[in-house]
């Protein structure tokens, strides 16, 4: 029995290693489970392990590959049984759609982007990035990860607990002091609790995503993002600009994304090239401004590659901030390794902003929800 | 020659009509063994939930279950004292009402925490579903009532699990949960099932249904899984459709019939409209079955 707990115990460390969760008690409940189930069977004790060792779907890969090679040399039959497992849990991508930009795309951060990626990037390979355009080229899994994280990002936008306390007719705490109004009115006995509970604060979003061709392949995402983010909590108003400022939260609300995509993309594309991020930014104030209060987080997603002029821009920021409760800047350039914000444009604006972080992989839009919040 | 405990498990869960498999007999097996949390993850409608019900009769136990919910605390998992009785109480008495009196057991309102671990008799199935509903403050607090099934309320005392209750969470990963739970817990996803293994949940729990109608069922519904649905179905859906198909009487699948019940595996309404194209464009076959 010697020899098992041996190999449990370095089958753990290797597993740590790979940054899985396993501490030294996971180890000795190992051993436990593996007496449990006896050796004579390697499948049982491959669930076995799985489940001791393994707490996340997105570790079932790494365990496999360890497992296989630490304990007997694979069964052919075994050896499927477990693999099938790992891979049936992701979708099967339609063989069809093409996912080549969209994985370079969830790549772009690289390092980071290894156990980042719970549901796995289907077909991940070394396919350089194709700026494909078509929508259908997204994979299925990027866009369902997509969905899921602005889904989370939005329930915890919409349930903030407030400091301040409210009554109510049911809540967390009683309300001595109501009750104890209430007393008289029953001969001087408490008998009806009033109770009273936390406010939920609610957050505001006000986005702005750039789709200006130096954008393209990012914006169509973080709209799917907008999208996703407005269909879960109401209190998001989505805008995209270009050379011109245009408000699309009605056009993001009620129907199907493809369809509201598809009537985007034809009103965009009739637009000139270039960005006048200064200019929209003005026309946002001025017509839109009333949007914005206290609670309001702006988020603008730009490269900042401005064509306009930096004052206006820098102007326009410091008006906005001052009115809102932070004004966030994602920047999908930021993720890429050798670069600064030097255009003017980002120049201009760096000194005005309450957040300035990357938005080009499901990383960092994860990391989203601690700006949001 | 040892028995093969996982084997029989399975053959147990067969009896209480849930299709298992050895992954998850395996595990449960393991949660009852180690006395460990099991906590279940996979996507909705997979049979998560039915889990902990399953393990309560085989266990031959009394189920407990605790729904989460955001904004879940500890008075309405944990307990409660009757405020409104121990009023009326003082007021019955005329003042000769002593505090221990109004602070014993009769005033507290057990909620299911403290119900699992004051449960007499043999170890009752705690199943707190939905964790990743609650916030991550509910979640610090279950932490610790998981690690030493133990509750103090100040009135009374210290109250102590005479066993450990056998305890299931599940999670739909609405929210990631954290590490610290994930550690103390076995881990179990369950996954949409494969063709064969789903056909003979439709089998067992659909009885009515005709070996052709089933092979139907299940060829269609993993067809639509492959596919891009806003609201992919699950078992419970497919189990839906094959109860309501038998009730219709059909015998085999048909346009006509397929489109009037939609609404048994279906729940949105792009979906609604883009399988109901594919249908009459022949693009989805209808008696694909088990090809």
């Amino acid at each position: 029995m010697s020899g098992l707990v041996e190999r449990t115990v370095s089958f753990c460390r290797a597993l740590r290693a790979r940054g899985l969760l396993v501490t030294t008690s996971h180890a000795s409940d190992a051993v436990r489970a593996l007496r449990c189930v006896g050796v004579e069977r390697r499948d049982r004790a491959y669930w076995a392990l799985r489940s001791v060792l393994a707490a996340r779907p997105e570790d079932f890969e790494t365990f496999d590959e360890l497992f296989g090679q630490m304990f007997a040399p694979p069964e052919p039959e075994r050896r499927e049984h477990g693999r099938q497992t790992v891979r049936s849990q992701r979708k099967i991508p339609d063989p069809g759609a093409p996912v080549a930009s969209l994985v370079s795309w969830g790549r772009a951060g690289e390092g980071e982007s290894g156990n980042d990626e719970p549901e796995g990037v289907p077909g991940a390979s070394d396919q350089p990035a194709l700026a494909e355009k078509d929508f259908k080229s997204f994979g299925w899994e990027e866009l369902a990860e997509i969905e899921r994280i602005a889904a989370r990002i939005a329930r915890r936008l919409a349930a903030r607990p407030s400091r301040r306390w409210k009554a109510a007719r049911r809540g967390a705490r009683v309300d001595l002091r109501r009750t104890m109004r209430g007393a008289p009115a029953n001969a001087g006995e408490m008998l009806d609790l009033r109770f009273r509970r936390r406010k939920t604060r609610k957050t505001r979003i006000v986005a702005l995503c750039d789709v200006s061709g130096s954008m393209d392949l990012y914006s169509r995402l973080l709209l799917q993002f907008l999208y996703a983010l407005q269909g879960s909590v109401a209190r998001v108003e989505s805008f995209v600009f270009a050379t011109e400022l245009r408000r699309v939260t009605e056009a993001l609300r009620a129907r199907e994304y493809a369809g509201a995509l598809r009537d985007l993309a034809a009103e965009v594309n009739d637009w000139s090239g270039g960005t006048r991020i200064g200019a929209c930014l003005e026309s946002f104030n001025a017509e839109w401004g009333r949007l914005v209060d206290r609670r309001t987080v702006v988020v603008i997603l730009s490269d900042g590659w401005d064509t306009g002029d930096p004052s206006l821009l820098a102007g326009e920021l410091q008006s906005l901030r001052k009115r809102s409760r932070r004004l966030v800047w994602l920047n999908p350039l930021l993720g890429s390794p050798g670069y600064e914000p030097l255009t003017l444009g980002m120049q201009a604006a760096l000194p005005h902003l309450n957040v300035f972080a990357p938005a080009h992989n499901l990383a960092s839009l994860r990391a989203l929800e601690r700006h949001l919040l | 020659m040892k028995i093969d405990a996982v084997a029989q498990l399975l053959a147990q869960l067969d009896r209480e009509a849930y299709v298992g498999d050895p992954a998850i007999a395996t595990s449960l097996h393991l949660a009852a063994q180690l006395r460990k949390p099991l906590l279940v993850e996979g996507h909705a409608g997979v049979g998560k939930t039915e889990i902990a019900k399953v393990l309560a009769r085989v266990l031959g136990t009394d189920l407990i279950r605790l729904q989460c919910y955001e904004g879940l605390d500890a008075s309405t998992a944990l307990y409660e004292w009757n405020y409104p009785r121990q009023l009326l109480h003082i007021r019955l008495q005329e003042g000769t009402a002593t505090e221990a009196q109004i602070f014993s057991e009769q005033f507290l309102l057990k909620r299911p925490l403290l119900q699992a671990i004051a449960h007499g008799g043999r170890a009752p199935v705690l199943l707190v579903d939905e964790i990743d509903r609650s916030d991550e403050e509910f979640e610090a607090f279950l932490l610790e009532v998981l690690s030493d099934f133990q509750v103090s309320v100040p009135e009374i005392g210290t109250i102590r699990a005479i066993e450990r209750p056998h305890v299931i969470l599940t999670s739909n990963r609405s929210r990631e949960l954290s590490d610290a739970l994930r550690r103390r817990c076995l881990y179990l996803w369950i996954d949409y099932p494969p063709f064969e293994k789903e056909l003979s949940i439709v089998r067992r729990k659909v009885p009515g249904a005709s070996e052709e109608l089933a092979a139907q069922i299940v060829g269609l519904v993993q067809q639509l899984r492959r596919g891009k649905l806003a609201k992919v179905p699950g078992v419970a859906e497919t189990l839906d459709w094959a109860a309501a198909l038998v009730s219709l009487h059909a015998a085999h699948l048909s346009r006509e019939i397929v489109e009037e019940t939609m609404g048994c595996f279906l729940k949105d309404e792009s979906d609604f409209r883009k399988v109901k194209a594919e249908i009459e464009s022949g693009q989805l076959p209808l008696a694909g079955g088990a090809a």
